[in-house]
């Protein structure tokens, strides 16, 4: 199955990890992700404001690029293009008149028919089924306990979620699919701090201490998610907390896709895990995950 | 018969507003002219290259607002024209030698592209008819080989920025990106750094000076030496 | 695309294309030494004896130069040293650069990088910072730095184009410098093409025996000048646009010391007073000689000859021009500007109006252009329906002859050009005829950019002679601008060490006018021309300067 997928830009430079991992594990399932010619930025941030057009653009114009290949899905990564595109699709979907006046705008471009749906990969592998996954898998990853994290745009609002608002499942699902054990982390909804990591370091800090701790004191031995902003601000941000907090014991921060790679045996550079932060090698050689030739960390 | 009516055909164009009747094999800039103005600003090199006499044009009756290079620009019947003289426009300031060839810099030193909203209102302005907003967009994601790619053809008139409504000027990106890609990430030609040590240690010196004493003293020995060296072109 | 030539001149592309196929295999002779020059005498402009005369005044009284550049030397100056104030400087100044193209921002990052201090550095120029010839240049620029290639190879080249009339010195610096130019373009981040190894892609050009052309696709001039510019405003370099040095400072003990500029938008004057006074103001395209079309760009009017000639620097070769073959001779709002010689470097031919070759593609420029010209008088060239003669120059054989895309890829801008106009390049030939595109000789220098018999004057690029003799041959003028542009730099900076400025003068200037006077020179010839004239002639005619 071949499928067009939308890398946006946090996976091009912070998430090279999370896209690598991606696609090897795909490919791994007989899914093709190929990247969107031509995509622009998804916008970064849903404009709430419904008559504000023009911030509108460029999420349909990246919708428009998937129905120039005569496509119907779009697969995106990470949970905030995920959100942006979905809501950009539902508003142009629902209000005609409005669609008419981007595709006037955007003249250049085919109009928009509104016949591309938006899905997260983490979407697509509930739609294979986990068991099918279950069945690929060469190195289960047992002995590892985890703690999802899911933060907020992958399941809220919860018209364009991918799973229930309140108690979702999904990444616990995958996880415990994939032979890793998981915990219960009630900061799994609890917003990480978003674009505050720009100007307001220290109140990151403050969210992922809480977040972060629980796990750690749960017996989690690393935290898995779906978005590269989030992991930036949980990982990248553990120097800030530490600062802040002296008691902190660092975790590795891991996405699902890394863990599905793992569990796949692929490739060590297709994990991606030289730009972390807190380096999971180490845990990953403890669990007897990695072998020893794994290089390691280049840079922080 | 036929030349001679194509020589006299004349067309009507709005010179700021003003009516006058031009030769149509004129280009822009030469209708300006031959109304009468005499250029200081919005004129270069009249040759397509330096981006000064980039303009925009409507004819009459349409909203639509078009762009072009008034030295390369045909005049039309009913064109309104004007000349754009000046376009202010915000350049980063860095010691290239200190800069990394990160995909982040690109970010740092122009943190509006983050604004870009995708409009596509620069790439409909550009006279050079480059894909400005991929550019921009490449940009933001930290691909400086794309943004270096898709921006060579850039002449720096302005009208992208002029245009921009995230107020970004995406030129002078490119200009960056460009210089960085050039520095750090293109291969170096190593067989010039070869030749430069070559030309240090003088080993060409003694066959050039005595070239130059054949051309003082005996031209017609050089010319031989000339006439007889081998060509390989092919 | 719809295909933008008239139904006569298409008729004449279908001979081209019949006789394409044959032409791959055959290319006609290089032509000896003594055919070259016989060509040249009979039909290029240079030789035309009713397109000269002998100067009367100046430091080149005496000899010969076109009727348009004598109109300048012979000529009053624009202000009247008695008008002028030398009491108040408005600028004190180590190193003032005239020009601010490829010469003068070169010099200027030169003599940053040699320590001049940058506070007592002022560039000025009458447009803006880079508009220059050296923006438009297209082709490339020669370096022999290639393993089958050598500096002596690029001497012999440079004199053998220049029929051995070059100063040899200049050119000895020129070929052995021109690797380390590369080297410093790199490191400044200039995009040259090349392959995935770092290798250069080189192209022959008209009168190279190797290929030793570098390029920045066809857009070689303005990736360097937009280069340089940027590194002037990253260093922060003092610079005043939109005004013209309209005369050069003279201090009592005989020396150059700064300049009268004016500017052009207030039309008020500046005294600049100046340690080292460096000539960079490029060529003189827009004088039209012997009514040409020209390439060059608005402000190419000789402006620093006639400064130059007035404080007593010589100037040489005036009497050869240089006209490029490939002039765009057809759409008319096109004609004059430049089809890059790199189209022939990578397979164009020239071809008449029956699609036959006519000369070796690739002949020095004064030869190829003598060619065309001969061509056109033999009646085998086409007119265009606005009276422009020219032959074709059938590049789809570029396309041919390196796959198809090559053209689209390697001369985007030149496709451009033309896909404006509807002719797509890659299927039909374009229409072109010799344009006038470079001042060969120019201001004496030596070998540190010094004018020759004036201290304090120092002069590079397009403005001096010498270094390319009587025809310059493609991809050397960059090379120009760039070794003797960073020369002048450097020892400028040297010079400015203990250099003194002494009294400011205008003396020379009322001097030349005396002359002039015994010479009886019209007194409404005036010189700078600083801009070309090419309003209509009922604006001209009845222009009245009442607001003074």
């Amino acid at each position: 199955m071949k499928i067009p997928y939308f890398p946006g830009c946090s996976l091009k430079t912070i998430g090279e990890g999370f896209e690598k991992s991606a696609i090897a594990s795909a490919a791994v399932l007989d899914i093709e992700l190929n990247e969107l010619p031509r995509w622009v930025c998804c916008g970064t941030v849903s404009s709430l404001t419904t008559d504000d057009l023009m911030h509108h653009l460029a999420p349909v114009r990246n919708l428009i690029r998937v129905q120039d290949l005569e496509e119907t899905q779009l697969v995106t990564l990470c949970s905030v293009c995920y959100s942006t595109l979905k809501r950009s699709n539902t508003l142009v979907k629902n209000d005609p008149e409005k669609l008419k006046t981007m595709n006037q705008f955007m003249y250049r471009e085919s109009d928009y028919q509104c016949n591309v749906k938006v899905l997260h990969f983490l979407e697509l592998l509930r739609e294979i089924g986990f068991d099918k996954i279950k069945e690929k898998i060469k190195k289960p990853l047992r002995g590892l306990t985890l703690s999802p994290y899911y933060g907020c745009l992958l399941v809220r609002p919860k018209e364009f979620g991918i799973d229930d608002p309140e108690t979702p499942t999904i990444l616990q699902a995958l996880t415990k699919a994939l032979g890793a054990d998981v915990i219960d982390n009630p900061y799994q909804l609890k917003c990480c701090g978003s674009y505050h990591t720009v100007d307001k370091p220290n109140l990151v800090a403050d969210l992922g201490y809480k977040i972060l701790t629980y796990a750690r004191n749960s017996g989690a031995d690393a935290l898995v998610l779906s978005c590269p902003l989030c992991a930036f601000n949980l990982d990248n941000r553990q120097r800030e907390i530490k600062r802040q907090y002296p008691d902190f014991v660092e975790i590795p921060i891991l996405y699902f896709t890394q863990l599905m790679a793992l569990a796949f045996d692929l490739d060590e550079e297709r994990l991606g895990f030289d730009i972390h932060y807190v380096d999971p090698v180490p845990l990953l050689k403890e669990k007897q995950l990695l072998i020893d030739s794994l290089p390691l960390i280049k840079e922080k | 018969m036929e030349e001679e009516a194509e020589k006299e055909k004349m067309v009507k164009v709005y010179i700021m507003g003003r009516e006058f009747e031009v030769p149509a094999t004129l280009n822009i800039v030469k209708a300006f002219e031959y109304a009468g103005y005499r250029f200081v600003r919005g004129i270069g090199c009249r040759g397509g290259y330096c981006g000064a006499c980039a303009t925009v044009y409507r004819f009459k009756d349409d909203y639509r607002l078009n762009f072009a290079l008034a030295c390369q620009k045909a005049v039309e019947n009913n064109m309104y024209l004007t000349i754009l003289p000046f376009m202010p426009a915000e350049k980063a300031i860095y010691d290239l030698n200190n800069l990394k060839p990160r995909g982040s810099v690109l970010l740092e030193l122009y943190p509006e592209i983050a604004r870009c909203v995708a409009c596509n209102t620069c790439t409909k302005a550009c006279p050079q008819e480059l894909e400005v907003m991929d550019y921009v967009q490449a940009a933001i994601r930290g691909d400086i080989e794309e943004v270096s790619n898709l921006s060579f053809d850039c002449i720096q008139c302005g009208l992208c920025a002029m245009r921009c409504p995230a107020e970004i000027v995406p030129y002078n990106v490119g200009q960056l990106a460009r210089r960085l890609y050039g520095k750090y990430i293109a291969p170096q030609a190593m067989h010039t750094h070869k030749r430069v040590e070559e030309i240090h240690a003088c080993v060409f010196d003694e066959e050039l000076d005595n070239y130059s004493l054949l051309a003082k003293e005996d031209v017609e020995k050089l010319k031989k030496i000339y006439v007889e060296r081998e060509i390989k072109v092919g | 695309m719809e295909r933008g030539y008239p139904e006569y001149m298409l008729e004449s592309i279908e001979f081209v294309k019949k006789t394409r196929e044959r032409r791959l295999k055959e290319i006609p002779e290089l032509m000896t030494l003594e055919e070259r020059e016989e060509i040249l005498r009979q039909y290029h402009p240079d030789y035309k004896e009713d397109g000269k005369r002998i100067v009367k005044v100046g430091a080149n009284a005496g000899e010969f130069m076109p009727h348009e550049v004598a109109d300048l030397i012979e000529a009053y100056p624009l202000i009247e040293p008695e008008q002028i104030d030398l009491s108040t400087i408005d600028y004190d100044s180590d190193i003032l650069i005239i020009g601010a193209g490829g010469a003068g921002l070169t010099a200027a990052l030169w003599a940053v990088s040699s320590g001049a201090d940058i506070n007592r550095i002022l560039m000025v120029t009458k447009l803006r910072m880079g508009d220059s010839n050296s923006k438009m240049s297209q082709g490339g620029i020669q370096a022999a730095d290639c393993e089958d290639d050598n500096p002596t190879l690029h001497y012999l080249d440079v004199l053998g184009g220049g029929h051995f009339t070059n100063d040899p010195d200049l050119v000895k610096w020129l070929v052995r410098e021109a690797p380390m130019i590369i080297k410093w373009h790199e490191e400044l981040g200039i995009m040259y093409d090349k392959d995935e190894e770092g290798c250069m892609f080189v192209a022959p050009g008209g009168g190279t025996c190797r290929k030793r052309m570098h390029s920045c696709k066809d857009y070689t001039g303005m990736e360097i000048v937009r280069v340089l510019m940027d590194e002037a405003l990253n260093l922060d370099i003092p610079t005043l646009e939109f005004t013209s040095a309209v005369e050069l400072l003279m201090d009592d003990a005989g020396k150059v010391a700064g300049a009268v500029l004016w500017d052009m938008e207030k039309e008020d004057y500046f005294i600049v007073r100046a340690k080292a006074t460096l000539m960079a103001t490029g060529g003189f395209g827009r004088l039209h000689v012997q009514e040409f079309a020209t390439t060059n760009h608005y402000g190419a009017t000789a402006d620093g000859l006639v400064m130059a000639n007035r404080v007593g620097a010589r100037i040489i070769d005036m009497d050869s021009v240089q006209y490029h073959p490939t002039g765009s001779s057809y759409p008319e709002q096109i004609v004059g500007l430049l089809c890059t010689e790199k189209l022939r470097g990578r397979g164009a031919q020239p071809v008449n109006k029956y699609g036959e070759e006519f000369v070796y593609p690739l002949e020095p420029r004064d030869v190829e252009s003598a060619a065309f010209i001969r061509e056109c008088a033999k009646g085998n060239g086409l007119v265009t329906p606005t009276g422009m003669p020219g032959v074709w120059l059938d590049t789809p054989l570029i396309d041919i002859l390196h796959g198809e895309g090559t053209i689209e890829k390697e001369f985007s801008a030149m496709f451009l050009k033309y896909a404006r106009f509807d002719i797509d390049m890659t299927k039909d030939p374009i229409f072109v005829y010799p344009t006038l595109h470079f001042q060969n000789g120019g201001i004496v220098i030596n070998k540190r950019t010094g004018v020759v018999g004036v201290e304090g004057l120092f002069a590079s690029g397009e403005t001096t002679g010498g270094v390319h003799g009587k025809n310059r041959l493609m991809g050397n003028s960059i090379l120009d601008y760039c070794v003797y542009g960073r020369r002048m730099g450097i020892y400028a900076t040297e010079y400015v060490k203990n250099a003194t400025v002494g009294k400011l003068s205008l003396d020379h200037v009322t001097k030349y006018v005396d002359l002039l006077e015994e010479a009886g020179i019209p007194k409404e010839r005036k010189a700078p021309i600083l801009l070309p004239e090419y309003r209509g002639e009922r604006t001209i005619s009845h222009a009245l300067p009442l607001l003074g």
